[in-house]
């Protein structure tokens, strides 16, 4: 197996930026998913009620 | 931008690999999306030998075939294997396979990751497979009787298969984070010089939002079975009333993921029919820029919207008014999108090759399953629909076309580019026509049981619902039997037939029918110039 030939390191190293940005964005809804996203519907549930 | 450092010369040097080696360590993208493909036709026919399991024991009141708990089982699989192991590996394929023609780039932006993205597939339907199997060993404890959703209390009680869902569900989620960040970044960075984001084909639009919604949600369900498996073994009590915790949260966390989910498997179809129905209208596609509007705000509402799943479980009045009229509203973009089809085919040359048949039916039938959506949200009628056999009818009506018949619809559309070969256009017309009645034959009558008052998810029946039963169980049988004729017309498209162009539709547009059909290994290792 070889390291495909046809990105230039520049390309390479820009979609691998880029990649792990989205993969930060993955983890922080991973991990926020709990508390963020219940505290949001309770807020929506309890304003929507005034 | 320019994406390319391999000369026209050398590209010609690097050939297929022969034998298992080209598929075990394939980087290819071509290589990739055809074993996603297989792998999407594999379990679209074990998830459709567990329906065909469902209806037999529906097809008369009392229990024939199945005791109750295999039948739960059954259709806790059936769902898992046809959203997890068919469509979102089909649509992947799709995109593997045409993403990069289409913005003519060499391949994805992360080949080796791609090819882990598939290879971690086999390794999720087998533990899939096993959490259905193991309940028949010795000491394999109990069935998983929960349904896809998967709620507690009821899925912390079950025995160890359900600790192999949970590994399936977390290997499933990898899979397609991997996939949709590999279609973000060859999106973004990869196209060829000159394509603008907004002169991108549809299909790569509806992969980019698609790619989105799951690196957004496919980690809250991650996050909920994770809860779950704590629950079980590790004496926590995320979702136990008795220790402090609230079993209604994972309902939350479940329809966070479920509801885009069903965006998730409904947009790549769009994007296919974005592609039939101007190629077979001889028109371009009506309202582009309002079609990627439409579909940013169907994502975008599609993340709020999720407890129109759980208007039955007592949430405050304020909640259930909010999550009714945000469900509403989301018609409004989808019907601009199915406006914008009937645009599209307003007074165009249409022909009708299978392809086009299929996004008709498409445009029709998935409106049907729209309406009977709008009716569910609103929050007393669900009181009365809700866990009726009403929701399998709608849901099945939105899914069967809007992802699985828009996905046979690519099939025959590019599998002229990808095999080089015409499938035989009379078997494809006999297939979609079977497929379609025996679709609507099936699924039809279950609207009537639910209003009557049939529950979803129980094995057996009272006798008043019988004939409706009978009726849609034999649809069913003619309905599964049909893709046989498909795998045949498949099969046989790929051994040979009538030598296709590489515009093999006149109508067609997009770079991907300036390739040869079939394509080279390797393709736009020149980016192409886009004016
Ligand atoms: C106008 C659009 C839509 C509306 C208003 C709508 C509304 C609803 C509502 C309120 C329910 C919950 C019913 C209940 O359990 O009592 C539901 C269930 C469901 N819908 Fe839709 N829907 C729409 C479109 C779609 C689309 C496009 C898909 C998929 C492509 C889809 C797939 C599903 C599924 C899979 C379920 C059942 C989930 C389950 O309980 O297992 N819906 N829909
Ligand atoms: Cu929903």
């Amino acid at each position: 197996m070889k390291i495909p030939a046809y990105q230039t390191p520049e390309l390479r190293r820009k979609n691998v930026r880029l990649a792990w940005v989205l993969a930060g964005l993955a983890l922080f809804f991973l991990v926020t998913s709990f508390p963020f996203w219940t505290g949001l519907f309770r807020i929506v549930g309890t304003q929507a009620m005034q | 931008m320019s994406t390319t450092t391999m000369t026209h010369d050398e590209a010609h040097h690097h050939e297929a690999p022969k034998g298992w080696r080209r598929w075990l360590f394939s980087t290819n993208h071509k290589d990739i999306g055809t074993l996603y493909l297989l792998f999407a036709l594999t379990m679209l026919f074990l998830g459709g030998a567990s329906a065909m399991l469902i209806r037999l024991e529906l097809f008369q009141p009392g229990i024939q075939l199945l005791d109750p708990d295999l039948y739960n089982n059954l259709v806790t699989n059936h769902a898992l294997i046809m959203i997890f192991g068919a469509v979102m590996p089909a649509a992947a394929g799709l995109a593997n396979w045409m993403i990069p023609m289409m913005i003519g780039a060499p391949d994805m932006a992360l080949p080796r990751m791609n090819n882990l993205s598939f290879w971690v597939l086999p390794a999720a339907a087998t533990m899939l497979i096993l959490s259905f199997v193991v309940p028949f060993f010795p000491g394999g404890g109990t069935q998983i009787n929960t349904g896809w959703t998967l709620y507690p209390p009821l899925s912390v009680q079950v025995g160890m298969s359900m600790d192999f869902l949970i590994f399936a569900i977390h290997l499933l989620g990898i899979s397609s984070v991997l996939a949709s960040i590999n279609i973000i970044v060859t999106l973004l960075n990869m196209r060829a010089p000159g394509m603008t984001l907004l002169k991108m084909p549809m299909f790569c639009w509806t992969w980019l939002v698609t790619a989105f919604l799951l690196i957004l949600v496919v980690p809250v369900l991650a996050g909920g079975v994770t809860m779950l498996l704590f629950d079980r073994h590790f004496g926590t009590s995320f979702f136990d009333a008795a220790g402090g915790g609230d079993p209604v949260l994972f309902q939350h966390l479940f329809w966070f993921f479920g509801h885009p989910e069903v965006y998730i498997l409904l947009l790549p179809s769009i994007g296919v029919l974005s592609h039939v129905i101007p190629a077979f209208s001889r028109k371009p596609l009506f309202g582009y820029n309002s079609m990627v509007g439409a579909m940013l705000a169907v994502a975008t509402i599609g993340m709020v919207v999720w407890a129109h799943h759980q208007y039955t479980v007592g949430m405050s009045l304020g909640a259930v008014t909010y999550f009714m009229i945000g469900t509403i509203l989301i018609s409004i973009p989808v019907g601009l999108m199915i406006f914008n089809f009937i645009a599209t085919m307003w007074r165009g040359s249409m022909t009708f090759e299978t392809p086009m048949l299929f996004a008709v039916g498409i445009v029709l039938m998935f409106t049907f399953g729209g309406l009977s959506g709008v009716m569910l949200a609103v929050v007393p009628a669900d009181m009365q629909y809700h866990d009726s056999m009403f929701v399998v009818a709608h849901f099945h009506y939105v899914l069967m076309p809007g992802a699985v018949f828009g996905l046979f619809a690519g099939v025959f559309y590019w599998l002229p580019k990808w095999t080089g070969h015409m499938y035989d256009e009379k078997l494809g017309k006999i297939f979609f026509w079977i497929n379609v009645i025996s679709f609507n034959i099936t699924f039809f009558p279950q609207h009537f049981l639910g209003l009557a008052g049939m529950p979803r998810r129980i094995v057996d029946y009272n006798v008043m619902f019988t004939e409706f039963n009978v009726i849609s169980s034999v649809g069913a049988m003619i309905f599964g039997l049909s893709h046989l004729l498909f795998l045949y017309i498949v099969i046989k498209t790929i051994r040979g037939g009538k030598k296709a162009e590489s515009r093999a539709w006149e109508g067609a547009k997009g770079l991907e029918w300036e390739l040869d059909s079939p394509p080279a290994f390797h393709t736009w290792t020149v980016a192409p110039q886009i004016k």
